[in-house]
Parts: C-alpha cells; structure tokens; sequence
C-alpha cells in the first residue's frame, strides 16, 4: 500500500503544497552505520516545536503570527529523562494536544529506554533535540543550528540519529 | 534538511515522515513512511505498540538501506477519515493560513466589486 501523503490534508492545501517547488540537491550526504545496533548510541530529533518548561523558554511564535513566511530556527534540548509535564508545546500548524498527552509519538525517549534496556540498541543518548517544524526558508538550519545540534549529538557519542518531522 | 546536515557530519539517520512524497522531491538519506495524520510521526499518544513498530522498521532500514531509500509501512490509521482529517489541525488556523484565507478573500470581494 503506497502512502498518500495528502490523505489527511483538505483539498486546497493539498494542491498549493503539491505545486510547491522543490530542488533535490545532488549528491545526498550518506553515512553508513558503522556497527551494530547493539553498539550505537541514538539521539533522537523532532520538529515538534516542543522544549522543556522551566529550564528553557518556547520557540518564538510571536513573531511567526506577524510575519507567517518566517519559522524560529532555533532549538530546544529535551534530557531523555524528562517528564511529560515537563513539556511545553507551541507548534502552530498541529493540535498540540496529543504531543502533550505522550512525547513518544515525536520524541520517543520511553520507547527507546525500553529497547536499549532489553539490548537491541547499545544507548539512548542522555539529550534529544526539538526544533519548530513548517520553516519556509531553511537557510539557519543548515548554516548555523543543524551543525550545532549535529557537534552536540558527536560530543555525546552519538553514532546514530531517528528524526520525526512533525 | 536537518538529516542532509547530520549525515554530511558522519552521523547515520533514519526519518520517519507523514509526507514521503517531500522525502523523495527533496532527496533523504533513509525514510520511513506512514500514513498518519500531521503531529503523529510514530502514531497515537499511548499507542505503545505502533511506537515500537514504528522504531523496529526504522533500526532495520538503517541497517539495510542503500542511500536514498524510502520504506512505506502499511499502518492504517484508525479514526475514520473526515474525523481525522479536523482532528490534527490546530484550534486556530496557523499564520500562513490565516493570510492565504484573508488573500482569498480580499480576491474575490474583488472579483464582486468589478
């Protein structure tokens, strides 16, 4: 069964996102595992727009609501023991409510606690990452804030990364 | 992008997405693919078990995946569809689709007013 990206999507904005330009960008960057699962250590990644309350602020959609082309390109970390009231959540395009139920259908620090505890992956690193998803122009995020998280995930040992775009 | 970034700096990444299409256009280094709503890249909230599939089938795409590949798991979502289709969405319209309505709009008092 082939996935209908626009299943869920109304008929309109379905179109405009269909007729979106797009440049793939040759080559593709691909790095192969360099060991078992069992050894690698994983670092999970989200466009949820979601960060950790008390310890750091929101992502700034304020000024998305002034100006709707322009997304916050920074990022949050979220420690992989956090709780889940802990979470804050702000994205504008979802309903945040399920995300604020269960952080795993993003950010599954829970599922992989249990798969590294029953020894199918070797760790989960101790931070994930949280970034705002819908970013029109994604110039910051490669220069700047992609290779900040990327030096990060490395200074923890990551080998390995699973990403949930929002 | 983000997994184009990694990648590039000697990480190996999987990414589940709702839209492979994007994936494909824009070239990622291994995708999974599933058919859910917005806002549920590894299902529902409290649903362990499709969580768990969903990671199983990633941790063996990053094993087995030559560069580019895209994997579409055949995961059906359980709501019925119109239900789903309002259930994602926020409470409000976000900002761009606030002005896409307004441009509307403005438009066709246009079209009236001529």
């Amino acid at each position: 069964m082939p996935v209908d990206s626009f299943k869920f999507l109304p008929g309109s904005i379905a179109a405009y996102y269909r007729g979106l330009p797009a440049q793939r960008e040759e080559p593709l960057p691909f790095t192969r595992l360099s060991k078992p699962l069992d050894e690698c250590r994983f670092a999970l990644v989200t466009t949820a727009g979601i960060h950790q309350k008390g310890v750091e602020p929101p992502f700034d959609t304020e000024r998305e609501k002034r100006e709707p082309f322009w997304g916050d390109p920074t990022f949050r970390r979220i420690p992989r023991d956090v709780r889940q009231e802990e979470i804050g959540a702000c994205h504008l395009h979802t309903n945040n409510r399920d995300v604020l139920l269960d952080l795993n259908i993003a950010l599954p620090v829970h599922r992989f606690a249990e798969l590294e505890a029953e020894g199918t992956i070797g760790s989960l690193a101790p931070t994930g990452y949280s970034f705002m998803g819908y970013q029109m122009n994604t110039t910051e995020w490669r220069e700047r804030y992609g290779p900040e998280v990327a030096a990060l995930m490395k200074g923890e040992g990551v080998d390995a990364v699973l990403l949930t775009p929002f | 992008m983000l997994a184009r970034t990694f990648e590039a700096a000697g990480l190996s990444t999987v990414l589940v997405t709702m839209m492979p299409y994007w994936a494909e256009r824009l070239g990622v280094p291994r995708t999974i693919g599933v058919e859910f709503p917005y806002g549920h890249p590894l299902g529902r909230p409290g649903d362990r078990d499709t969580q768990t599939a969903v990671i199983r089938e990633s941790l063996r795409l990053l094993e087995e995946a030559a560069p580019g590949e895209i994997r579409e798991m055949d995961l059906a979502w359980p709501q019925d569809l119109d239900e789903a289709k309002k259930d994602w969405q926020p409470l409000e319209p976000s900002p761009i689709i606030k002005m896409m309505l307004e441009r509307r709009k403005a438009q066709r008092r246009q079209q009236e007013g001529t």
